[in-house]
C-alpha cells in the first residue's frame, strides 16, 4: 500500500488521501469472493453470508479442502486488483479533471469516506455494520497437519505473513524498476512541472491515470491480502487514519524513494503493532490501555513535526533515477570535471 | 513565400479580461530561418508563443499552421510530437530531478515511458544507452557536461538556460521556440549560446523563434526580425530595415 502511494505522490506528485477507498474495497471484495466461492466450491449451498453458521461452514472448508481454499484466495487477490483498477478508472475521470492536486486529494478523502459510511450502512455490502468475518489464512488446513498445541493455530498464519511479505516484496522490486527507468523519469516530470512537461511532448493526463490505476490496483491487492491476515472484512478497519499511516511511512522513509519507504512502513507497523500488544499486556496494570493503544497515533504526530522541521526529505532521501545513461558519463572518462553531486539537496 | 513558411500564423488574438494580450496577429517564419521577435515587456511575446505551443487556447478565429497541419486546437505534448518545442522565459526544469535525466527526458518515442514496457529494463536499455551517447555530445557542445550529475536546481539561473535549450534540441524539433534564451547569462556566453543556435541549424536544418532583448547579439544571427508591440506585430523584416521603423526606435530603444 505504501508501495503503491509513492508511485503515485513520491514519483507523480499525485496527492491521494483517499487511498484507503481502493484498500477497503480489495477487503470487501477479497472476504466477499471467498464467502461467495468457498461453499459453492465445495459444492454447498451459499446461503446468507453473513450468519454466524456460514462463518463456520467456511472455516470448516477451508480445514477440510485445501486446494479449493488457495484457489479462491487467488480469485479473490484478482478479483480484488480487478475492483481497485475499474475504480480508479472511475475516480480518476472527475479527479484528474481538477487543476489543482489538493482538490484530488480532497475528492478521494470524501470518497473513501463515503465508501466507508456506505459500507457501514448496508447490509448487503460486506455485512455491513458487522463485516464479513471467519475468512480464514488460505493456509488454514496446515493446522491439521501439526500436532496440537500452543503453536498450532499459529502455523497458517505465520506461513501466510511469509506469503505476505514475499508479496510486498515483490511489488517492490516493480517499483523499483518502474522508478529507475524512463517511466520514473516521466513521473518524476509529471510532479514537478506539469506544464513543462506536457511542452516537451509527455501526455500528462494519461500518465496521471496510468499511475491512478497501477496504485489503486495495488491497494486493492493490499486489501485483499489484509483481510485474509486479520479474518474479518469490518469497515471499520477503512478509517481514514489509515491513509495517513501510509502518508506518515512514506514522509518517514522518503519520498520517491522505495527503499525508504520499506523503512518507513516497517518503523510505523512496529510503532502500530507494538503499541496494539504492549497495550493489551500491560492492561492489568494500567487504568486505561487505550491510552498506550491509541497513543500511536500521537507517536506518528510527533514524527510528523519532527521531519517537517528537521529533516524533510525522509530517512532516504530522494535518489536519481538510476538507468545505463549514467554509464557513458560515470565511467566514460570523457570529462575530468565530472563530479557527481550525489547527495544533493531537493529543496521542499 | 508562403509555401516556404514552416509556422505561419493567421489572425490569431488573446484576451485576459478586458486587456487584448495578442491583437489579431498575422505572420509566417520561413523555414530553416532564425527568426527574432522583440518589443516592450508586456506586448505579448510571451503570450504569443504560449497560444503557438497550446499552453494557452487563443480566442475565436484564426488558426496556426505548423508544416501543413493546424496545430491551434492541440495540446501541447501533440504540438511537441509534430515537431514544434518550445522553452520558457524562466526556466522550467524539473527540481527532482539531475541535469541529465532533465534532457533524457526531453528524448522522443522512449520505448520505456510505458509502464507496462518500463519493469523489463532489456526491452528499452539499447534505446537508453544511445539516447545517452547523443545527450553526452549535445551536453558537450553546449559546455554543460560537467554539470550532469546534478540536481537542475543546484545550478545557476544561466546554467539553467543552457540546459533548456539542451533539452529544447534532444527532442529533435523541425522549430524551436525560444524564450529569452540569454536573459541573465555572461556576454560571453549568450554569443556562445546563439552559435550553437547557428550551428544546430547549419547542421539539421533547424528553425528558430526567439524572443530576445540582447539585440546586438540577436541581429548578428537572425535572418528576420518581428517587432511586436501591444499584442500586435508593428513591423517585420531583416535588421537593418526593421530599426528604421519609428515606433520600434522611440518606444522600444528610447532612440
Amino acid at each position: 500500500m505504501g508501495i503503491s502511494l509513492n508511485l503515485e505522490y513520491g514519483y507523480a506528485g499525485q496527492p491521494n488521501f483517499g487511498q484507503v477507498l481502493f484498500f477497503g474495497l480489495g477487503a470487501v471484495v477479497g472476504a466477499t469472493v471467498a464467502a461467495d466461492l468457498l461453499p459453492m466450491f465445495a459444492g454447498m449451498a451459499v446461503g446468507n453470508i453473513c450468519d454466524v453458521s456460514a462463518e463456520l461452514s467456511r472455516q470448516i472448508i477451508a480445514l477440510a479442502y485445501p486446494a479449493i481454499s488457495v484457489a479462491v484466495w487467488v480469485i479473490a487477490l484478482l478479483l480484488a486488483m480487478v475492483a481497485g483498477g475499474i475504480v480508479g478508472v472511475v475516480v480518476s475521470y472527475p479527479a484528474l479533471r481538477v487543476k489543482q492536486e489538493w482538490f484530488l486529494s480532497m475528492i478521494l478523502l470524501v470518497s473513501g469516506e463515503a465508501f466507508r459510511i456506505i459500507v457501514t450502512n448496508t447490509p448487503q455490502i460486506g455485512c455491513g455494520f458487522n463485516g464479513i468475518a471467519g475468512i480464514t489464512t488460505p493456509f488454514y488446513w496446515l493446522s491439521s497437519y501439526f500436532p496440537s498445541g500452543p503453536l498450532q493455530p499459529q502455523v497458517p498464519t505465520g506461513v501466510y505473513s511469509v506469503i505476505i511479505v514475499a508479496l510486498a516484496l515483490a511489488c517492490f522490486v516493480v517499483a523499483q524498476r518502474i522508478g529507475n527507468s524512463p517511466y520514473g523519469r516521466l513521473l518524476k516530470s509529471v510532479r514537478d512541472d506539469k506544464t513543462a512537461a506536457e511542452s516537451l511532448g509527455k501526455d500528462v493526463s494519461r500518465v496521471r491515470k496510468q499511475i491512478m490505476v497501477i496504485g489503486s490496483i495495488m491497494a486493492g491487492l493490499a486489501g485483499a491480502l489484509y483481510v485474509y491476515y486479520i479474518g474479518i472484512a469490518s469497515s471499520d478497519d477503512f478509517i481514514p487514519a489509515v491513509t495517513f499511516s501510509v502518508w506518515v511511512m512514506m514522509i518517514l522513509g522518503g519520498y520517491a524513494n522505495n527503499r525508504g519507504l520499506l523503512v518507513g512502513a516497517f518503523i510505523i507497523t512496529l510503532l502500530d503493532r507494538g503499541s496494539l500488544v504492549s497495550g493489551i499486556l500491560l492492561e492489568s496494570y494500567l487504568p486505561n490501555p487505550n491510552l498506550i493503544i491509541y497513543g500511536r497515533y500521537m507517536v506518528e504526530a510527533v514524527i510528523l513535526l519532527l521531519l517537517l522541521l528537521f529533516r524533510q526529505k525522509g530517512i532516504l532521501p530522494e535518489t536519481r533515477v538510476k538507468t545505463k545513461a549514467y554509464t557513458l558519463f560515470d565511467f566514460g572518462g570523457v570529462r575530468a570535471s565530472s563530479t557527481p553531486a550525489r547527495d544533493g539537496e531537493r529543496k521542499p | 513565400m508562403k509555401d516556404d513558411a514552416i509556422l505561419s500564423v493567421e489572425n490569431i488574438s488573446k484576451t485576459f479580461g478586458g486587456l487584448k494580450a495578442v491583437d489579431s496577429v498575422t505572420f509566417p517564419v520561413r523555414r530553416g530561418s532564425i527568426t527574432g521577435l522583440i518589443g516592450m515587456n508586456g506586448s505579448g511575446k510571451s503570450t504569443l508563443f504560449d497560444l503557438i505551443s497550446g499552453v494557452l487556447k487563443k480566442d475565436r478565429g484564426g488558426s496556426v499552421m505548423f508544416d501543413g497541419k493546424a496545430i491551434d486546437r492541440l495540446p501541447p505534448h501533440k504540438i511537441f510530437a509534430l515537431g514544434l518545442g518550445r522553452t520558457f522565459q524562466t526556466p522550467r526544469l524539473f527540481t527532482g530531478m539531475t541535469v541529465l535525466e532533465n534532457t533524457m527526458l526531453a528524448a522522443k518515442g522512449q520505448r520505456g515511458e510505458s509502464p507496462l514496457v518500463a519493469p523489463f529494463h532489456s526491452r528499452w536499455e539499447g534505446q537508453e544507452l544511445e539516447l545517452a551517447k547523443k545527450a553526452h555530445d549535445q551536453m558537450e557542445r553546449l559546455e554543460i557536461g560537467g554539470l550532469y550529475g546534478k540536481w537542475s536546481n543546484e545550478i545557476s539561473g544561466g546554467q539553467m538556460k543552457l540546459v533548456q535549450l539542451s533539452n529544447g534540441i534532444m527532442g529533435d524539433p523541425k522549430m524551436l521556440l525560444l524564450d529569452e534564451p540569454t536573459a541573465g547569462v555572461a556576454p560571453r556566453l549568450a554569443q556562445d549560446i546563439f552559435q550553437s543556435i547557428t550551428d544546430e541549424r547549419g547542421k539539421r536544418g533547424t528553425t528558430f523563434f526567439i524572443i530576445e532583448h540582447r539585440l546586438g547579439v540577436l541581429f548578428k544571427h537572425v535572418d528576420t526580425i518581428l517587432f511586436m508591440h501591444q499584442g500586435r506585430i508593428l513591423a517585420q523584416g531583416s535588421p537593418e530595415e526593421i530599426v528604421k521603423d519609428q515606433t520600434l526606435r522611440e518606444a522600444y530603444l528610447g532612440m
